[in-house]
């Protein structure tokens, strides 16, 4: 009783960080508000809710458009890594051993560069046209995946692989509910959802971290529109605070919202954890 | 035996992709650097910069230059400048900064196996791994800034930048809690093995008899951190202005100066293709030695 009620805390948490960052997206605007200097670096009790930039500009809207950059691309690149864990796990239920020699080889020649070389050649032979973060989340996605796949294949082999599904059958049980229900439900469930969730904190992340890095050498990332800003651009503002301007409330919105996302992530992954 | 293919292969793949995407992008190479809308001499540009003669003109080429140590010239991020210096010149920071982040993995991992570091710190250091490297080296250069001011790129602030940058790569990113769980769960499970306990009855070390067997494990652990820490050298590298290969690979991405990054990316999968080549050939050798070892271990035993 004590764990389901553990799990159903961690399912609320889970649900009130997605939902946040969804509605964050939505009220995303297209473009930035115009500047209003008699509103310069106000705090959030000044400015309700988040307080305003250097330029009085609502640091909500910051907020809401860096959502709204991370949201789809990241929660796509979680989504394919679960698929192919999925894939994995019950290829290794059905004993197609081929399949998983193959993913041992895949894994073996995707893990051998370092992934952010491997984002940055990705990020230079993109046309501009194609400067967006849901490329570069799926490249980290592919890149994340044959570690994610060979662990849920672990996971299967531990459960007994094609024995597990053999007994299962001698139940009598249907192909579909063995699989679907037993297997990736039951069973292999925790390994996916905690990898899904791994790389969509992980590509939010990315994204911070090369616009924090274009931003600090003055030029485009290549993650966003030029008209768009991330949630890097509130921690820049942040770190000029420290060196002396006027803008902490921006460094600690940004870390609020880094803090938020591994919230989120540590919340999906216990809220789907095996029993 | 895959592994060491793998490691043969990987410094003339990369090359061969990025060649490949490079002409399999819409217009010719030369187009990226000098658009036709915008400015004249493309063609000029193309002969300078080899182009000219199609992709495997260029590969060939650039690979039996890049063999004697030539790669070319830097396309923009330093016009002209030959880019082989620009590599040599960056690649002591990169390696002592992943060589300073690797001295923390490596002496906690060794700590964890040896179960002087507890377990029950273990969420301690996996909350601290969620802190992105971005997040921490930014505190960090700051910091720097802030007390060393205009001076803080040479000297001892240099140094300082350096350390601290490799305190993040060890840190952030769950490096560390990485290390200490993975290296202390492979030795647990080992130590579980019926014959580390037989082992045990018969007096004898148990680590003499679970290494073997636990190495290539520990070997393909470390090269994944040591791929782990050249990845976020990237990160760390850019954001506390430490001139290594990861600075130069990020402005010759954003200046799209693929000279730069072709010889970047290059130097990275030498890297990677040497750290493959020593797991593989590791594990050809801790297979020798365990093949080679029971009748020592038995008559060391007995005796």
């Amino acid at each position: 009783m004590r764990s389901r009620g553990t799990r159903m805390v961690w399912i609320v948490v889970a649900l009130v960080f997605v939902f946040g960052l969804l509605a964050l997206a939505a009220i995303a605007p297209d473009f930035l508000s115009t500047p209003d200097l008699d509103r310069i670096a106000l705090s959030p009790w000044e400015a309700p809710p988040f307080g305003t930039d250097d330029r009085g500009i609502p640091l909500l809207q910051y907020a809401a458009q860096g959502a709204s950059i991370v949201v789809a691309p990241a929660l796509m690149s979680g989504m394919v890594v679960m698929l192919l864990s999925t894939i994995a796990g019950l290829v290794r239920c059905a004993g197609l051993t081929w399949i998983d020699g193959a993913i041992q080889v895949a894994s073996e020649l995707v893990g051998s560069l370092p992934r952010l070389v491997v984002i940055l050649v990705v990020a230079l032979i993109l046309p501009s046209s194609w400067r967006t973060l849901t490329p570069i989340g799926l490249t980290w996605a592919l890149l994340a995946a044959p570690g994610a796949m060979d662990e849920a294949a672990s996971t299967a082999g531990r459960l007994g692989g094609e024995r597990f599904v053999e007994a299962l059958r001698a139940h009598g049980f249907s192909g579909v509910r063995i699989y679907l229900i037993h297997v990736v439900w039951l069973n292999l469930r925790g390994v996916i959802v905690r990898q899904g969730a791994e790389v969509t904190m992980h590509v939010v992340f990315l994204e911070i971290a090369l616009s924090y890095l274009a931003l600090r050498r003055n030029e485009p990332s290549f993650t966003h529109a030029d008209s768009e800003f991330s949630w890097a651009t509130l921690l820049y503002q942040g770190y000029t605070a420290l060196l002396g301007s006027d803008l902490i409330h921006s460094l600690w919105l940004g870390l609020g919202l880094v803090a938020a996302t591994a919230i989120m992530a540590q919340a999906v992954r216990l809220a789907a954890r095996a029993r | 035996m895959v592994r060491l293919l793998a490691a043969l292969a990987l410094p003339i793949v990369v090359p061969a992709i990025i060649t490949m995407v490079l002409w399999s992008l819409p217009g010719h190479p030369a187009e990226i650097i000098c658009p036709p809308g915008i400015c004249d001499g493309t063609e000029a540009l193309a002969e300078r910069w080899n182009l000219h003669k199609g992709p495997w003109h260029f590969f060939s080429t650039w690979m039996s230059n890049a063999v004697q140590g030539d790669f070319g010239k830097s396309w923009r991020v330093q016009q002209g400048f030959p880019v082989a210096e620009l590599i040599f010149e960056s690649l002591p920071a990169t390696a002592m900064l992943v060589g300073l982040a690797l001295v923390p993995l490596v002496v906690g991992g060794v700590l964890a196996a040896a179960g002087w570091i507890p377990k029950l710190l273990d969420p301690l250091w996996q909350a601290l791994g969620l802190v992105p490297a971005v997040i921490l080296a930014l505190f960090l250069a700051a910091e720097i800034e802030i007390t060393y001011g205009a001076l803080s790129f040479g000297g001892w602030p240099g140094q300082l930048r350096l350390l601290l940058g490799a305190l993040v790569l060890g840190v952030a990113d769950n490096a560390l809690s990485g290390a200490l769980v993975g290296t202390r769960g492979v030795f647990e499970a080992e130590m579980r093995q019926r014959y580390v306990q037989i082992a045990v009855l018969r007096g004898e070390s148990t680590l003499s008899n679970a290494l073997p067997n636990v190495l290539p494990a520990l070997i393909g652990q470390f090269r994944a951190r040591a791929l782990h820490l050249m990845s976020g050298a990237v990160v760390v590298e850019v954001v506390m202005g430490i001139p290594g290969i990861g600075e130069l690979l990020f402005d010759g991405t954003l200046m799209q100066d693929f000279g730069v990054v072709l010889a970047a990316t290059w130097a990275f999968s030498l890297l990677s293709a040497l750290l493959l080549g020593t797991q593989a050939v590791s594990e050809i050798a801790v297979a020798l030695w365990v093949r080679s070892s029971p009748g020592g271990v038995v008559q060391g035993g007995a005796s």
